[in-house]
């Protein structure tokens, strides 16, 4: 950090955002008052797999209101430039409307345009299509796999043979969708040759590359705005059809189009965190010592794009052991595109590595926690680089001690109230953060205000607060007089705004601008003759409050107003940068986090209720504690859903999803969530980052699953290989 | 959704004119628009009956209830006197839904309620409930939560209020209002069973308006409640559940009324359980053994076998909340 004082960042604040969003003030996308926009609703294919053989859209375009219904028969061919970046994975995307193909149940197959909504969804109601379907292919047990992706040391056959004490186990994960409360949405309007679009999206400038590369315009063509997220999860990192289809609707009818999805269309028109077959093979001396361990990792992917994401780091340096060999294989499958969800890869694997610890655990009649001590690698197994800060140690301690580890019995079924019984378990969590290029600007002006951008992305964890602390303190200013925006293409070039990267990255950024801005006025204060810092080292004077002076001596100074007044300057403005990690890499750079739960299963009825939850965080520094807060429940409710409630159910006879929507598609309410508390442990992480942050959105969600599957069992005595846990496994 | 006239109406007579020349009621809306939404429902008339004076909850003279069929869910639920003589029925309605469906939809609408099934729900799916002959997607589709007791080869979908549950264990009547004046339905044949028409779903005639629901008086004292098991703690419709009310005098049960919801294309009297229970002493192993024939002819689908375990327990686990002892 800066020799600045720290006065904001650190600090306990609510959200700057916070007034304009609980009073409906914060535009969202689709709120956008867009001067004659109408509406599009899209028509989706009910069929998993085949081709349209024809389209009727008399009876829509007979409608009132209705303007145009655009499909695959009448559409203009879109250029569809090559675009490797905007996160899409490899593969030929999904091209709206340009063939009669159908890959999966649910696709975009005709969008009708109405003046009114209202007459846009009856218009789509009554597009008939004829199709001529084949069987789909969407169980993930019943299909070919792609090559595997390896990975090995040493040699985990032989490490296995020999090992005393092993463990064959194989879990299955159920596809989760990221159900934030703002449904997906776009307006596009062309002026001329110029598209803008307010599209719902974690990353400007990725959407805004997609559109210029499927319409085949140049850079500057291409405005993307959205400065509020109503939540992402990881479902706003791309650019979906949905977007190209209101721009192509807004071209074809001259109008601007606003196009929302529906909730039902949002479980296939963006994407989700993919279902796993997991088998683990471990083996382990009779003192739980690992020596090997083999991963065979099977997860879906759709059959036009490759996704992949991180699920083999935590198997390769988690725990020490000398050999490992993993084999992650996508399956291709007549499905939309996955995304990266919240602890992308890290939370799947983590469900998997954390139970069959706590496998082992109870087979060697060792501590689960005493288990993974046993277990901690002095480096990273699989860069053998030292770690840049690892304190799991530290959260293991904290957390048994704050959580009252030593109460729980070893023994399964021990403890009963009534007709409930109650367990304990606990999980480590690992994550690895994201550090992007990223750019920023500020600028001061002479009444003493600042303004910053970046083309960032606010999804819910407080970037415009946490930024504008940043920003207040390198600026010396208070949190009032700092405004901090973000959402537009046009501002510095960010990148997603996920991996928990958005803090090191943007927040570097950010602060080397406010540092460069406040730097150029304390040099024109020493420099002048009438400042009462003249001659001053620059090295002594700190600002705070909006006011330069000495930092031994703060009689000695002015305010930036004064400065600038009197050098009649209107501002002053600085671009600052973060180039990225280190590379070639020094250090491993990982965020950890210990989570304990405690829950109740009802000894007849099978019902898992959590009690308890607390979450032990190596983070690095924590810029906005009240905001972490937020992010550390947030992400343990999440991790309570995957664990007891949410499952993507699929009908495999035609690749139906039969529950796209929020009764039926159950995530927790406030009734499943219970006492959580978050603990961060001091320090820094100075690897490649002046803030010394780490990274805490995605770690927070790590290990939860696995937390409460191992209560569960220490609660039952039942293993539970499946998420989501429910009733029919504990009966 | 659907292009539809609608219609406030401020008398019965209005509303029963309107009913016959093929309108449908509404009141709270809670089901019927949701389901227009999704074009589910596509009625070309609404008429509005929330304007008719049916919002009353009356004790009747030989101290049973009287609920009005506009009495929102959270009154009903809230009513001291429903609070004190049937616990079963505030218990029920509290548990169902939420805290604004709850104040938005109406008694009579909650018993006309229409069934959750994804299927039903899906216009692309085959449903023989929504579009007759069409075929049940639901009997080897995803059915883990379907029912198990009550169904035929057209149709698996469970009823899915929880008042109608306590309703059916109380055997309570429904009053209905049509064109040729009024008549009394027991509960049990006011909502019927699928068979090969899973369409028709209520013993209504056309235009028929429900007034009230009225739940006999039973011999006091009375202990009653209703149990609900779900994945989630709140807002989710039954896995199974269980409304049961005993009148316990002299330490023998003198009269008992069970039934189970979650389980059932219709609410499930459980007669059986009932006779079990009469005559005996409570006690722990006699739940268990009236329970275990809860789920007498059970038919399971292939996601749904756990059910006819978690009825029987559901039904033993309210019996002895209600019965006692353990």
């Amino acid at each position: 950090m800066s020799p600045q004082p720290q006065a904001a960042v650190g600090a306990p604040l609510s959200r700057v955002d916070g007034r304009l969003k609980v009073t409906g003030n914060a535009q969202y996308a689709a709120e956008f008052d867009v001067d004659g926009a109408v509406h599009a609703v899209i028509v989706d294919a009910s069929i998993g797999r085949g081709r349209i053989t024809g389209i009727d859209t008399g009876a829509a375009e007979a409608q009132p209101g209705v303007l145009r219904v655009i499909h695959h028969g009448n559409a203009p061919k879109l250029p569809y430039r090559d675009n490797a970046g905007s996160n899409n994975p490899p593969g030929r995307r999904q091209r709206v409307f340009q063939d009669d193909r159908v890959l999966f149940h649910g696709q975009p197959v005709a969008v009708v345009v109405a003046t009114t909504l209202e007459a846009a969804q009856h218009g789509a109601s009554l597009v008939k299509v004829e199709y001529d379907a084949v069987q789909p292919s969407t169980d993930l047990h019943d299909a070919e796999r792609d090559k595997p992706t390896k990975y090995a040391r040493g040699d985990a056959e032989a490490g296995l043979r020999d090992a005393p004490v092993r463990l064959d186990v194989t879990y299955e994960l159920a596809r989760n969708h990221h159900n934030p409360m703002e449904p997906h949405a776009t307006i596009a309007r062309w002026d001329g040759d110029k598209l803008t679009v307010w599209d719902k999206t974690q990353w400007v400038v990725g959407t805004h590359d997609e559109l210029a590369a499927v319409f085949d315009l140049p850079a500057e063509a291409v405005r993307v705005i959205n400065p509020f997220v109503g939540g992402g999860f990881g479902s706003g990192l791309r650019c979906w059809p949905h977007s190209v289809v209101a721009a192509l609707a807004a071209r074809e009818t001259k109008r601007p189009v606003k196009l929302v999805l529906s909730r039902k269309q949002m479980y296939f028109g963006t994407g989700f965190r993919p279902s796993y077959e997991y088998r683990l093979r471990l083996g382990s001396d009779g003192r739980g010592r690992l020596t090997a361990a083999i991963h065979d990792i099977d997860a879906e992917t759709s059959s036009y794009e490759t996704f992949t994401e991180a699920v083999m780091g935590a198997g390769q340096m988690t725990y020490s052991m000398p050999n490992v060999r993993q084999a992650y294989r996508t399956v291709p499958l007549d499905v939309n595109t996955p995304i990266w969800m919240r602890g992308p890869g890290f939370a799947s694997a983590s469900f998997v590595i954390e139970s069959a610890m706590d496998e082992l655990a109870h087979k060697l009649g060792v501590d689960p926690i005493e288990l993974r001590r046993r277990n901690e690698p002095n480096e990273d197994e699989s860069s053998n680089l030292p770690f840049s800060t690892r304190r799991l140690r530290e959260c293991y301690t904290v957390g048994a001690r704050e959580f009252g580890w030593q109460r729980r019995s070893a023994r399964p079924r021990s403890r009963r109230e009534g007709d409930w019984l109650i367990g304990l378990g606990m999980a480590a969590g690992v994550y690895d953060p994201g550090r992007y290029p990223a750019q920023a600007r500020a600028r001061l002006d002479a009444d003493g205000t600042a303004v910053v951008e970046a083309a960032t992305s606010d999804m819910g964890p407080g970037t415009y607060t946490s930024q504008t602390q940043v920003a207040a303190d390198a600026l010396g200013l208070t949190m009032r007089t700092v405004t901090f925006r973000l959402g537009d293409s046009l501002y510095p070039q960010t990148g997603p705004h996920g991996g928990s990267s958005t803090m090191a990255s943007v927040g570097t950024a950010v602060h080397d601008a406010c540092n460069q801005v406040r730097r150029q006025a304390i040099k024109l204060a020493v420099e002048d003759r009438e400042s009462p810092l003249y001659g001053v080292k620059a090295d002594d004077v700190v600002v705070r409050g909006g006011r330069l002076h000495m930092k031994d001596n703060p009689a000695r100074g002015e305010t930036y107003r004064t400065l600038l007044a009197r050098n009649d300057r209107t501002h002053l403005e600085a671009g600052g940068s973060y180039t990225g990690p280190p590379s070639p890499a020094r250090h491993s750079y990982h965020a950890y986090n210990a989570t304990f739960a405690e829950v109740a299963v009802d000894a007849t009825l099978g019902l898992v209720r959590v009690r308890r939850m607390l979450g032990v965080y190596d983070a690095g520094r924590i810029i906005s504690p009240k905001l972490a807060d937020s992010q550390a429940i947030g992400g343990i409710v999440g991790g309570i859903g995957t664990a007891l409630l949410e499952h993507t159910a699929t009908d495999h006879r035609d690749g139906r999803i039969v529950n796209a929507n929020l009764a039926d598609y159950l995530v927790p309410v406030n009734a499943d969530v219970p006492d959580v508390r978050a603990i961060y442990l001091d320090g820094e992480d100075n690897d490649g980052n002046a803030l010394g942050v780490k990274g805490l959105g995605e770690v927070v969600q790590v290990g939860v699953a696995a937390a409460i599957g191992n209560a569960v069992f220490n609660a039952t005595g039942r293993r539970v290989r499946e998420l989501p846990i429910t009733a029919e496994a504990l009966l | 959704m659907h292009p539809f006239t609608y219609t406030r109406v401020s008398d019965t007579r209005e509303a029963l004119a309107a009913g016959r020349r093929g309108g449908r009621y509404i009141a709270g809306g809670t089901t019927l628009v949701d389901l227009m939404r999704e074009t589910v429902e596509r009625p070309e008339a609404l008429v509005d009956i929330s304007g008719l004076p049916l919002g009353e909850i009356t004790v009747t003279e030989r101290g049973g209830l009287r609920i009005g069929a506009l009495v929102t869910m959270s009154e009903a639920a809230a009513h001291r006197k429903v609070r004190t003589l049937f616990p079963v029925v505030s218990e029920a309605l509290e548990l169902s839904a939420s805290a604004q469906l709850r104040n938005m939809a109406t008694i009579g609408g909650n018993i006309m309620q229409r069934t959750r099934c994804t299927y039903f729900r899906d216009v692309t799916a085959d449903c023989n409930k929504r579009e007759p002959g069409s075929g049940c997607a639901a009997l080897h589709g995803v059915n883990r939560t379907h029912a198990i007791l009550g169904t035929s080869d057209a149709c698996v979908a469970t009823h899915p209020s929880d008042a109608a549950v306590a309703f059916a264990a109380l055997e309570a009547q429904v009053r209905l209002l049509g064109p040729d004046g009024e008549r009394q339905v027991p509960f049990a044949d006011f909502l019927l069973r699928p068979g090969s028409t899973p369409d028709r779903e209520q013993a209504l005639r056309k235009g028929e308006l429900i007034t009230a629901v009225e739940v006999p008086a039973l011999p006091r004292p009375l202990k009653s409640g209703y149990l609900k098991v779900r994945d989630r703690q709140s807002y989710e419709f039954a896995l199974t559940s269980a409304a049961v009310a005993l009148h316990v005098r002299g330490g023998v049960i003198r009269e008992a009324r069970v039934a189970a919801g979650g389980v059932g294309t219709v609410p499930w009297k459980l007669p059986a359980v009932e006779r079990h229970l009469v005559g005996e002493r409570p006690s722990d192993s006699l739940w268990t053994a009236a329970a275990a024939k809860a789920a007498e002819g059970a038919r399971p689908l292939q996601h749904n076998r756990f059910k006819v375990e978690l009825l029987e327990r559901t039904v033993a686990r309210q019996l002895r909340i209600v019965g006692g002892t353990k």
